[in-house]
C-alpha cells in the first residue's frame, strides 16, 4: 500500500512540475536558411482542399524570396473563425500573420498581441499602391498606429431584392414598387399557384436569419423591408440620427410589416429553421418567388444551374426593394468590406521584413496571376487579357475545375476587385438547359446600382454582450412568431428592459467610438 | 478486482509485476497519456478561472480577481434559464434514452431470427454515426413546417403543420426524441454486453418453472444487468450540467433560445468575443457541480442497493 500511495503522490509531483513547461506552448529557434512564416488564410473557396505541397508557388516563394511558407485554411464559418483565433491568441500562441475579423482583432490589439504595421506599408510599395489607401490604413488604425493590413474584401452591394419573372407573367402582374405592391404580389405566388403545378407548394418571400454585427435582429434577409421604414441594419449613422435603429419607432412599424407577411402566410414557414444552403436549395426548387440574394450565389454557374435544369422556363430579375410610406428605400446596409490580415507581435523584425516581401511578391503581376488563377497553359489561358478556363490542356485543372480550385486558395490575399477579376470571375455564359446567356457581372452591376444604406464603418462599432445580444435576436424573432403579442405597448416595455440590459449603454459607448473616429455622416 | 490484485510489498516486486505485464502496462499508456495531456494539464491552466486572463501576460502572469468570472456567470441576465435548459436536457435524455437502449437491448438479446436481430442492431447503432449537422439535414427533411414529412402527413389528414424546430414547446421535445433514435442504439451496446454475461441456466431454470418472458425479464434480466444500469447512470450524473453542446448548436435559433440556449451554448457565445477566463470559470463549475453529484448519487445508491461505481 505504502509503495502505491509513493507512487501516486509521485505521479502527480511529477504532473505538476511537468504541467506549467507544457502549457507555456512552444518557441522557435532561430538558424540559417528561409525564413519560416506561418500564414492561416481565408480560403477563396471553401468546398476544395488547400493547395498542394508541391504547388509551384511554394517553391517560388523559397526560392525567390527567401522563405518557407506554410498554410493554413481557416474555418469558413466566422463564428468557428473568431473561436480559432481567440484560441491561439488565448494559449499565446497566434501564426505570425493570419486573416482576423475586426472585432477579434480589435481586441487583440487592446491586448496587446499585434505588431505595428506603419512601417511595412512603405517596404510593400506595388501592393499598397494596389491595395491599400488612406481609408484602409484608417480601418485597421488604433489610437494612431495601424495594426491590420486591410485589403478590399467582397465587393460592396453585391445583394439585390430578386423576383421570379416568369410567375409575375403567369399570373398577369406587374414587378411591385410599394410595400402594398409586394404584399399582394407575394399573395399571389403564395395562394395562386404560379408554378401552375395544382399543389399549394409556393410562397411569396424566401429568407433565413443572416446575422452580423452591422446586420442584426431578422438579419440581412430582411433588411429591404426595414430598409422602406429608413432601418434597414444595426445601426443608423448618420451625424443627425445616430443610434441603434433598433431604438427607433420606424422599427416597430418594419416589425408588424413583417409580422403580417408571416400572419398571412407569404413567408416561406421555413425560413426560421433554414440555414444558409437550405435557403439556396429552396429557390432552386422554386419554393419562393421574391428573396435578396448574392450575385455571384445566384447567377455563378454553378449556382445557377440547379434552378435552370429544374425551370427551364424560369426567370430571375433584379427589382428595386420596395418603397416604404415615406418613399424610403433600401436593400440593405453596406460597409468598407474590408478583409484584415494581422501580424502577432512575436514576429521578429527579420520575419516581419520576410512578410513585407511576401505580400509585396503576392501583388507583383507574377504572384497575382499565380495566386489568382494558376499556372497559364495549365490552370488558365488569356483570352485578350482576361484569364479564362477555356482552352486549358485539361478542364478539371483549369481554375474553375475541382482539381484547379485548390491553386487559387489565396487569390483573396491579391484580388482588389479589378476589371481584370470581375471580368474573369464572372465570365458571360450559356445556361446549359434553357440556353439563356448569363452574367454575374452583369446582375452584380444591376444590384449596385439599386437603392442602398451607407452604413461605413458600421461594423468597427462595438458588438453588444453575449446576454443583450441574444434578448436582441430572441425578441424580435418572438414577435414575428408570435410567441410575445406584437402591439406598440408590448414592444415598447421590450425595448425598455432592452435599454436595461445594456442596450442604451451599448449605444452610448457606439456614439463615443463613431464621434471620436469621425465615422458619421 | 481487490481478490485478484495483490498490494506489491514492495518497489522491486512492483517492477516485477510491471515487466511481468508489460504489454498491458504498455497498452496503458495511450489512455494515461491522453488523461496527462487533456484532462491533467488543464487543471493547472484552470486557474485563470480565477483572474483576468490575459493571453500576454500567460496564465501565471494575469492578475487574480477572486470570483468576479464566476460572478459574471451568475450574474448573467439568462442564468437560471441556462440552468433549466441544461438540466432539463440532460435528465431528460437520461430518462429517455437509458430506458429505450435498456429495452432495445433486451428486445435483442430476446430475439431469436438472427438476420432481423442483426438488420435492427445495424440500424439502431448507424444514426450514432451521423454528426449533428447531417442530423439537422434529416429532421429539417421531416419536421419542417412547409414540407417536411410529418406535416404533410398533417395535413394530409386536415391537420395543420407544426413549426417542431422553431416552436418553444415543441423544440425540447425535437431535441430529446432526436437524441434518443440517434443514441439509442449505440447506448444499448453496454447492456447488451451485460445481458451476454448472465448465466443462460437462470433462464433455462425459469423456463422450466414456466416464467412467461415478462417474469424473465422482470426476475432475471433486470436485477441482473441492474449494476450496469446505476453505473451509466451515475456517469451520466457527472456530467448532468453539460446538455448536448453539438447537437443543441446545429439545432436552436433565435426564435427558440428561451429552450435551446444551454450553458455551453451560452460559453461558446462568449469564447467568440474571447472570454476564455469565463468559459474557464464555467467549465469549473460544471465538473465541480459533476464531481458532487456524482459522489452523492454513488453514496446514496450504495445505501440503498448496495451496488455503486466505485
Amino acid at each position: 500500500m505504502g509503495t502505491k500511495r509513493m507512487l501516486l503522490v509521485a505521479m502527480m509531483v511529477g504532473l505538476l512540475l511537468c504541467t506549467p513547461l507544457m502549457a507555456q506552448g512552444q518557441r522557435e529557434a532561430g538558424g540559417a536558411g528561409p525564413v519560416d512564416i506561418e500564414l492561416w488564410y481565408g480560403a477563396a473557396i471553401t468546398e476544395a482542399g488547400p493547395p498542394p505541397s508541391d504547388w509551384v508557388g511554394f517553391q517560388i516563394i523559397r526560392d525567390k524570396l527567401g522563405i518557407n511558407l506554410k498554410l493554413t485554411a481557416l474555418p469558413s464559418n466566422e463564428a468557428d473563425q473568431d473561436v480559432k483565433i481567440s484560441a491561439a491568441a488565448a494559449a499565446d500562441n497566434l501564426p505570425d500573420i493570419f486573416m482576423v475579423r475586426r472585432e477579434v482583432w480589435l481586441r487583440l490589439v487592446k491586448q496587446g498581441m499585434l505588431a505595428p504595421v506603419d512601417d511595412l506599408y512603405a517596404k510593400m510599395p506595388v501592393r499598397t499602391a494596389l491595395q491599400y489607401d488612406a481609408d484602409s490604413i484608417g480601418f485597421t488604425t488604433f489610437e494612431g498606429v495601424s495594426y491590420g493590413l486591410a485589403s478590399p474584401g467582397s465587393i460592396a452591394k453585391n445583394e439585390g431584392v430578386l423576383i421570379r419573372k416568369d410567375w409575375l407573367d403567369k399570373l398577369g402582374l406587374k414587378v411591385p414598387v410599394t410595400l402594398d405592391d409586394y404584399m399582394q404580389v407575394m399573395k399571389a405566388f403564395t395562394f395562386n399557384d404560379p408554378d401552375g403545378n395544382g399543389k399549394h407548394d409556393t410562397y411569396g418571400f424566401g429568407a433565413f436569419i443572416e446575422i452580423n454585427n452591422f446586420e442584426e435582429g431578422l438579419g440581412r434577409r430582411m433588411d429591404p423591408f426595414f430598409g422602406a421604414f429608413g432601418v434597414a441594419g444595426t445601426w443608423n449613422m448618420t451625424k443627425a440620427d445616430f443610434g441603434l435603429n433598433v431604438r427607433k419607432g420606424k422599427y416597430y412599424d418594419a416589425m408588424a410589416f413583417i409580422k403580417r407577411m408571416a400572419d398571412d402566410g407569404v413567408v416561406d414557414p421555413n425560413w426560421l429553421a433554414y440555414k444558409k444552403d437550405d435557403f439556396r436549395a429552396a429557390w432552386k426548387q422554386g419554393r419562393f418567388g421574391i428573396m435578396r440574394e448574392q450575385n455571384a450565389a445566384f447567377a455563378a454557374t454553378s449556382n445557377y444551374a440547379p434552378f435552370d435544369k429544374n425551370f427551364p422556363n424560369g426567370e430571375w430579375i433584379v427589382i428595386d426593394p420596395p418603397k416604404g410610406p415615406e418613399g424610403k428605400q433600401s436593400v440593405g446596409v453596406y460597409t468598407s468590406q474590408y478583409r484584415v490580415y494581422a501580424i502577432s507581435d512575436r514576429v521578429t523584425a527579420e520575419k516581419k521584413d520576410a512578410i513585407a516581401r511576401l505580400l509585396d511578391w503576392m501583388s507583383s503581376k507574377e504572384g497575382y496571376y499565380l495566386l489568382g488563377w494558376g499556372v497559364e497553359g495549365v490552370n488558365y489561358t488569356l483570352d485578350d487579357g482576361i484569364p479564362v478556363a477555356a482552352g486549358v490542356p485539361d478542364p478539371e485543372y483549369a481554375f474553375t475545375g475541382p482539381k484547379g480550385q485548390p491553386y487559387t486558395q489565396l487569390r483573396n490575399m491579391v484580388f482588389y476587385n479589378g476589371e481584370v477579376e470581375l471580368t474573369s470571375r464572372y465570365p458571360t455564359y450559356i445556361t446549359a438547359t434553357s440556353g439563356k446567356e448569363m452574367s454575374a457581372l452583369r446582375v452584380l452591376v444591376d444590384m449596385q446600382s439599386r437603392p442602398w444604406t451607407a452604413a461605413i464603418a458600421s461594423d468597427t462599432l462595438p458588438p453588444p454582450s453575449t446576454d443583450l445580444k441574444r434578448f436582441y435576436e430572441q425578441g424580435v424573432t418572438e414577435f414575428i412568431t408570435g410567441r410575445r403579442a406584437l402591439n406598440k405597448a408590448n414592444w415598447d416595455a421590450w425595448v425598455a428592459e432592452f435599454d436595461k440590459l445594456g442596450g442604451k449603454a451599448w449605444e452610448e459607448e457606439a456614439r463615443s467610438v463613431a464621434v471620436a473616429n469621425g465615422l458619421l455622416r | 478486482m481487490d481478490a485478484s490484485v495483490s498490494v506489491p510489498s514492495s518497489g522491486k516486486t512492483l517492477v516485477r509485476r510491471i515487466q511481468r505485464h508489460r504489454a498491458i502496462y504498455i497498452l496503458l499508456v495511450i489512455p494515461i497519456t491522453y488523461f496527462i495531456i487533456f484532462k491533467y494539464i488543464p487543471i493547472w491552466n484552470g486557474q485563470i478561472a480565477f483572474k483576468n486572463f490575459m493571453p500576454r501576460q500567460g496564465v501565471l502572469g494575469s492578475a487574480w480577481i477572486g470570483f468576479a468570472n464566476f460572478v459574471e456567470f451568475f450574474d448573467s441576465f439568462y442564468f437560471w434559464e441556462l440552468l433549466r435548459n441544461t438540466v432539463m436536457y440532460s435528465v431528460g435524455k437520461l430518462l429517455i434514452s437509458v430506458p429505450l437502449s435498456i429495452m432495445l437491448a433486451i428486445m435483442l438479446y430476446e430475439c431469436r431470427i438472427t438476420v432481423l436481430r442483426k438488420t435492427v442492431q445495424t440500424l439502431a447503432y448507424l444514426p450514432h454515426f451521423l454528426s449533428w449537422v447531417i442530423m439537422y439535414g434529416i429532421l429539417l427533411g421531416l419536421l419542417a413546417p412547409g414540407d417536411g414529412l410529418l406535416n404533410d402527413i398533417a395535413k394530409a389528414f386536415g391537420g395543420r403543420g407544426i413549426d417542431y424546430l422553431t416552436n418553444v414547446r415543441a423544440f425540447p421535445w425535437v431535441v430529446l426524441l432526436s437524441d434518443a433514435w440517434k443514441e439509442m442504439g449505440w447506448g444499448a451496446i453496454i447492456f447488451i454486453a451485460a445481458l451476454m454475461a448472465i448465466d443462460p441456466t437462470l433462464f433455462e431454470a425459469a423456463i422450466v418453472e414456466g416464467a412467461t418472458a415478462w417474469q424473465r425479464v422482470r426476475y432475471i434480466t433486470l436485477p441482473s444487468i441492474l449494476p450496469v444500469i446505476i453505473m451509466v447512470v451515475l456517469l451520466r450524473l457527472g456530467t448532468i450540467l453539460s446538455g448536448g453542446f453539438n447537437q443543441l448548436y446545429m439545432l436552436y435559433s433565435p426564435s427558440v433560445y428561451s429552450v435551446g440556449d444551454i450553458i455551453d451554448t451560452w460559453v461558446f457565445r462568449g469564447l467568440q468575443e474571447g472570454k476564455f477566463a469565463l468559459a474557464t470559470a464555467v467549465g469549473l463549475f460544471k465538473g465541480l457541480m459533476g464531481l458532487f453529484l456524482l459522489t452523492f448519487s454513488n453514496r446514496m445508491t450504495r445505501k440503498v442497493s448496495g451496488s455503486s461505481l466505485y
